[in-house]
């Protein structure tokens, strides 16, 4: 079974449920281990905010948002390329694997960036949800209102994330981490297929450029096959090959050709 | 009032014990099954297979309807249209009496990468249309298209205008750079000359680009509000189907995605006039049958305004656009969905019979 991007199995719902659930709960035993607040005053939610942050922050990591999935899915988890060290000769020589080096810190960098996203996005959550928390007074941690608390933090917790990710910052910063990905991974490729050819062993290029091949005359038989003026019409590449399939050419074969030409 | 302990306590017992609850019913749920209409598959080329609907039991043949051919995205699975039979839009349409055809893209693997979006235009929707043409002998259908698959069906109405009677669209963008387009937003910049030759891009990203447009509610609050509502078998069963159908979708052919996010959503061209397939200009002032656009009010992935904007591009003189009141997927599985959407696509379609649309197709 293929493992989502977040790591949530297709169809395990028990699981991804299990998993929110969990995260649910500790919401409420962060708002639950709260002291009461002295009578008269108003309550201190500082440590409330600051372990919702914290524990929304987590998730957010394990949750990468897209650019960042891209990066997984394709295969890049920092540290897990391979490829030869740019140093010593391979340093000067041109080989498949240059520059993926500079990749691969370039998505490092980027993904630290991303970290910082969510490190804002958990404590502008946290902040708003003490301010919603402060609005509405205390509450008792009933089952209903328990419910309620949580509708709240992911309405902030909604409000936060869409008020940075809608930023021209980091739409950008999505597009470099997944170009930066793509890039990362193509450069794997260019080295698995310098490998493939040493062992002689067909690679994707070369299969790409049968691929479109065979597409090609497809199209053609297809046309061909319809008739359609726009076959007829188009100009017929010249043959560089034998027009038709090659025939037996022979003493045998020259002396009817000869008896054909005096008919 | 008692005290906090106690009632925090009192809260985690019974919290938990919905939460066993739940999970037990989900365990239970894991066997359910998707697509609950007869069908049977008719034609097909490479991966594209098109579905014909088996009448159901007792519902006369409508005289003087013409087929529907159902158009779905290339990037989720059709069958939400079919997922059960209270929610079932298929089942809706063939209890009007319809014939109900689906276009089902497949699955692509790396044999089709190089597919084009000409290539499921012309050969598979176009396949598939002709196919149904030639068995009904008849001129023209009428076309029902899905979000992406909506893009496509406007695209082929306006270059085979003749074989396409009447068109409705469910959440089909046409501007693709409105404000408030947070998709549109992350892939203005991807590198499309990258993504073409990465090769087929799997089905699990683009889940992921999906859910991130709102990861709590997505990722969090749905399994969490299944503690709020009854955890009644049939609940949680319809639950399951759902998931089901979010965590699969079918990879995504290179050159088509890579396409379809270079011409759509960075350089807006069917909105531009400028979209060009297999050498055509795709004008959608030639679109000029009656065409019905229906889209969700709080979609997060095709906002309204990109719905909205088709009613200024389109050549048709018999336009109806009506936004319903949910969101992108409600659009095909909510309350909305059951009772509201069906209704208005077939009093709409009920409203322009064989003659009456071939006339207004041709306005003098």
């Amino acid at each position: 079974m293929t493992q989502s991007a977040f790591g949530i199995p297709p169809g395990e719902s028990g699981e991804a449920f299990t998993a929110a659930a969990a995260r649910f709960f500790d919401l409420l035993k962060a708002f639950a281990a709260q002291p009461q607040p002295t009578p008269g005053q108003p309550p201190d939610w500082t440590s409330f905010a600051a372990t919702l942050a914290g524990q929304f922050e987590q998730w957010l990591r394990a949750a990468p948002a897209a650019g960042a999935a891209f990066a997984a899915a394709t295969g890049f988890p920092a540290g897990a390329f391979p490829g030869a060290v740019p140093i010593g000769p391979a340093a000067a020589s041109a080989a498949p694997g240059e520059g993926t080096w500079e990749l691969l810190m370039k998505l490092g960098q980027l993904q630290a960036q991303l970290t910082q996203h969510w490190s804002e996005i958990a404590s502008s959550a946290a902040q708003r949800f003490m301010e919603r928390l402060r609005a509405a007074g205390p509450t008792d941690l009933t089952p209903d209102n328990a419910l309620a608390l949580y509708e709240t933090w992911v309405e902030c917790a909604e409000e936060a994330y869409a008020a940075s990710v809608r930023t021209a910052e980091f739409s950008r910063l999505q597009a470099q981490l997944t170009n930066t990905a793509m890039a990362l991974l193509l450069a794997q490729r260019r080295q698995a297929e310098a490998l493939a050819r040493a062992w002689g062993l067909p690679t994707r290029e070369e299969a790409d450029a049968l691929q479109r091949q065979i597409r090609e005359l497809r199209q053609q038989l297809e046309e061909r096959a319809a008739g359609s003026p726009a076959a007829a019409a188009a100009p017929r590449p010249k043959r560089k090959g034998p027009a038709k399939p090659a025939r037996a050419v022979g003493p045998r074969a020259r002396r009817r050709g000869a008896r054909r030409g005096r008919r | 009032m008692s005290e906090p302990g106690v009632q925090a306590s009192a809260l985690f017992i019974d919290l938990g014990a919905r939460v066993a609850r739940t999970l037990a019913r989900l365990r239970e749920a894991r066997g359910v099954t998707v697509g609950c209409s007869a069908r049977r598959a008719v034609w097909s080329h490479g991966k594209t297979t098109l579905y014909e609907y088996l009448p159901l039991a007792g519902v006369p043949a409508r005289p003087g309807t013409r087929p529907l051919l159902v158009c779905f995205a290339l990037v989720n699975r059709p069958y939400i249209l079919d997922l059960q039979p209270d929610t079932s839009l298929v089942r809706r349409l063939l209890g009007s009496g319809r014939s109900v055809y689906l276009v089902d893209w497949g699955n692509p693997d790396e044999g089709d990468r190089l597919e084009e979006l000409n290539d499921y235009l012309e050969q598979g929707l176009g396949g598939c249309v002709r196919h149904i043409l030639a068995k009904h002998r008849t001129a023209a259908l009428d076309l029902l298209g899905v979000c992406q698959g909506g893009v496509l069906s406007l695209c082929y109405s306006a270059l085979h205008p003749d074989q396409v009677a009447s068109l409705i669209t469910l959440t089909t963008p046409v501007d693709f750079q409105t404000p408030d387009d947070l998709l549109s937003k992350w892939v203005r910049e991807v590198d499309t000359g990258l993504l073409a030759r990465i090769g087929n891009v799997p089905g699990e990203l683009l889940n992921a680009l999906f859910l991130s447009l709102m990861p709590f509610r997505l990722m969090q609050q749905k399994y969490v509000r299944l503690l709020t509502g009854s955890a009644d078998r049939r609940a949680v069963e319809d639950f399951v189907r759902m998931e089901r159908w979010i965590f699969d979708s079918p990879p995504q052919a290179a050159a088509a995605l890579t396409q379809f996010v270079r011409w759509f959503y960075q350089e807006n061209r069917l909105m531009r006039g400028t979209l060009e397939l297999g050498g055509r200009l795709v004008d959608l002032k030639a679109v000029r049958q009656p065409l019905l656009n229906l889209y969700a009010s709080g979609d997060h992935i095709v906002p309204p305004a990109a719905c909205e904007a088709m009613g200024r591009y389109v050549g048709s003189r018999d336009y109806t656009a009506c936004a319903i009141d949910t969101g992108h997927i409600g659009m095909y599985v909510s309350r909305k969905a059951r009772e509201e959407i069906p209704q208005r696509i077939i009093s709409w379609l009920e409203a322009r019979p064989v003659g009456r649309s071939r006339r207004r197709r041709r306005p003098a």
